[in-house]
């Protein structure tokens, strides 16, 4: 059935190596970009799956905003994400005063610059905290201590890694002093490398977060301060039963009004992902227009190819190929050029994988399915642009095929 | 039953007034097993001829029956197929496809036909043992020699064992000696028993042929049978009895020349299946 179509096809695409490389482009780049964004996404949120899982099951999360509509975990209220917080401190003692709940930690963010005498940084998060948050959230410290519940009241900082390397540089900052708004804080300890990133737990980025006590952070900032979470341990193993007390409580402290959500673990894994799949599929979609442009250039170039081989259609009608016979000839010339474009494509996602995990703390995950998905998208787009130019080479008449040059 | 049977076959070309009449009302039969010569100036309608005859083109009009069979009526599907396995074209120019080699391009016809890769390998690299280039199998159009490429399309057009070759000027491009080695494999497949159509302007081919149709603005304006290896009479006398030339005729040229042997020169004509059609002299016109 093929007779010599493959063969005759790789053919022609090596006699004009440039011309099939530069038709080539547009498959390769939204190939390897699609592969790329999908395996970020993907790599991300194994990373925050294991970071949740990491935080034991009986632990239980309440956001600002109403973030589920209904039951199910996939509508979400994006907005949600961005809106003021609505959860106030009166809410965390509330919380706190449950009987069926062990430890409370507050995720109350005040401001994101600090100093100290030669460096100051302006992108980090100066976050109020309860001492129980390293037990809570499985958080290592690398050095010093995290405060402790005799220190609350005083001006204690435990500072994450980056914030570490970019305001003291080599020094270990255990004991040095650190100002956050013109206040003298006492670093007391620096937090392990977290892989988190942006996305993790609390949408912020432990590695380049300042903790300091809550009730710190009110006097700093006179009580406006913005509280993101409340991440709350269940005493016994009944956990629904301690979402209900936690959320008639947060109904009685807010009148009735359904601005804050709480979910036990499975549920933020659920919302976490579909946040990471809106995202990553709309990015995903920006980059496989690519993909299309890449098409248009191949339909271009099959019908620039079909001109030139005017005489050669002619001459394989006058010895009989039938019209199918050249269709099929041109389309497996399209498909070769796509399919080609798309290993290459996938080749260079690999690299490009291989270089965001050696330069960037990022763990890319490229699965098989993306890489099926991606030659596939790309033999359809193939098909897809060549049917119009393999439909007119086999329309030609071969009559003028033969006379035309 | 005539293996070819034309009957007022005409086709026209282009719209409107640019219209032109390739063929006007062409009956033509042709038997099993003939050699035919068709001669005429250019823009006669030989090749027009050929590639209707070659299932190519389609008539405007008339009917075309191929071992009498409808083939004016048929699907292009089916054409394609008939053109694969009765009909192998021989072209001036070769017609090779550049980028196959030799054995590639005369297993073509056979690829289409469905066979293996093996067995049409086998089958080409026998059919060039036979034209004499068996050991150029490997080599591309390009490194061939002009006789050489023409033998190799001979053999591709063989390839099908066809019963028809229809040769379009084959030795045009040729020098003597390649002419002469191509038109002897050709008589050579005529003496297999097949029929060929050979389109040519020397008239010393027509000793391979033993009869000679004459073109003329579209028209079949002569048919000869004549006894191969001897030239045929209406060609000898354009070239060997006419000797005074006038100035049109050497502004003019060989074609010129040509257009006046219309077959009222000829001789009484064997056979009584061409119709003419008188027309009003048209030399000044073709002088324009």
């Amino acid at each position: 059935m093929w007779n010599g179509n493959v063969k005759s096809a790789i053919t022609a695409l090596r006699q004009s190596k440039w011309r099939s490389l530069l038709t080539m482009m547009g498959i390769i780049i939204g190939v390897s970009s699609v592969v790329t964004v999908v395996s970020l996404g993907e790599g991300l949120k194994q990373q925050i799956v294991g970071q949740i899982n990491s935080l034991g099951s009986n632990v239980i999360t309440v956001r600002s905003g109403k973030l589920v509509s209904g039951s199910t975990e996939n509508s979400l209220n994006l907005l949600g994400f961005f809106s003021a917080s609505t959860l106030t401190n009166k809410d965390v003692s509330a919380v706190s005063k449950l009987p069926s709940v062990q430890s409370v930690v507050p995720i109350d963010f005040v401001t994101n610059s600090a100093k100290t005498g030669g460096h100051e940084m302006d992108n980090l998060y100066v976050i109020g905290t309860s001492p129980d948050l390293p037990i809570l959230l499985n958080q290592k410290v690398n050095y010093g201590d995290f405060f402790d519940d005799s220190q609350t009241g005083q001006n204690f900082a435990v500072i994450g890694s980056n914030v570490a390397t970019r305001l003291f540089g080599e020094l270990n900052p255990v004991g040095h002093s650190l100002v956050i708004s013109g206040v003298n804080f006492t670093v007391e300890g620096v937090l392990a490398p977290s892989p988190g990133g942006l996305l993790s737990i609390a949408e912020t980025d432990f590695n380049s977060a300042v903790f300091i006590p809550t009730t710190v952070a009110n006097g700093l900032a006179n009580g406006h301060t913005d509280l993101l979470q409340i991440l709350a341990q269940s005493r016994g193993s009944d956990l629904n039963g301690t979402v209900s007390d936690i959320q008639n409580a947060l109904n009685q402290t807010h009148n009735g009004a359904d601005d804050f959500t709480v979910l036990k673990q499975d549920q933020l894994l659920g919302l976490t992902s579909g946040v990471l799949n809106i995202f990553t599929a709309f990015i995903s979609g920006i980059a496989a227009i690519s993909l299309l442009v890449g098409g248009i250039g191949i339909m271009d170039i099959m019908l620039v190819s079909i001109s030139e081989r005017t005489r050669e259609i002619g001459i394989r009608k006058a010895i009989g190929a039938t019209n199918r016979q050249i269709l099929n000839q041109f389309l497996v010339e399209g498909l070769a050029l796509t399919l080609a474009g798309g290993f290459i494509g996938i080749i260079l996602s690999l690299l490009i994988n291989l270089g965001l995990r050696a330069d960037t703390n990022l763990q890319p995950e490229i699965t098989v399915w993306v890489m099926v998905l991606a030659v596939g998208v790309s033999v359809i787009v193939g098909i897809f642009f060549s049917v119009i130019p393999a439909f007119k080479a086999a329309r030609k008449n071969p009559i003028d095929a033969l006379r035309g040059e | 039953m005539a293996l070819i049977e034309l009957t007022d076959v005409s086709k026209l070309y282009g719209f409107g007034d640019a219209t032109t009449l390739a063929l006007d009302e062409v009956s033509l039969s042709v038997e099993r097993g003939e050699f035919v010569a068709v001669m005429g100036p250019s823009g006669s309608g030989k090749t027009t001829l050929m590639n209707v005859i070659g299932l190519l083109d389609r008539p405007t009009n008339g009917n075309y029956l191929l071992d009498g069979r409808h083939a004016d009526r048929l699907r292009p599907n089916r054409r394609a197929k008939l053109r694969r396995d009765r009909i192998g074209f021989v072209f001036q120019n070769y017609n090779l496809l550049p980028r196959l080699n030799v054995l590639e391009n005369v297993a073509l016809p056979l690829a289409y036909k469905g066979m293996t890769p093996v067995r049409r390998a086998r089958r080409a690299s026998d059919m060039l043992e036979r034209v004499g280039l068996r050991e150029r199998e490997y080599f591309f159009p390009r490194h061939l020699s002009g006789g050489q490429a023409q033998r190799a399309a001979i053999a591709r057009a063989l390839i099908n064992n066809p019963n028809i070759i229809i040769a379009d000027e084959p030795t045009g491009n040729l020098d003597s000696t390649d002419s002469k080695v191509v038109m002897e494999l050709l008589s050579d497949i005529h003496r297999q028993g097949n029929t060929i159509l050979l389109v040519t302007h020397n008239p010393e081919l027509t000793r391979y042929a033993n009869r000679v149709i004459y073109m003329y603005d579209g028209m079949l304006v002569g048919d000869e049978f004549t006894a191969i290896g001897q030239m045929a009479s209406g060609a000898r006398r354009v070239y060997y009895e006419k000797h005074e030339l006038t100035d049109e005729d050497i502004v003019s040229g060989v074609s010129k020349l040509l257009s006046d042997v219309p077959g009222k020169e000829l001789a009484p004509m064997p056979r009584r299946k061409t119709k003419r059609r008188k027309r009003a002299p048209r030399r000044g016109k073709a002088i324009n």
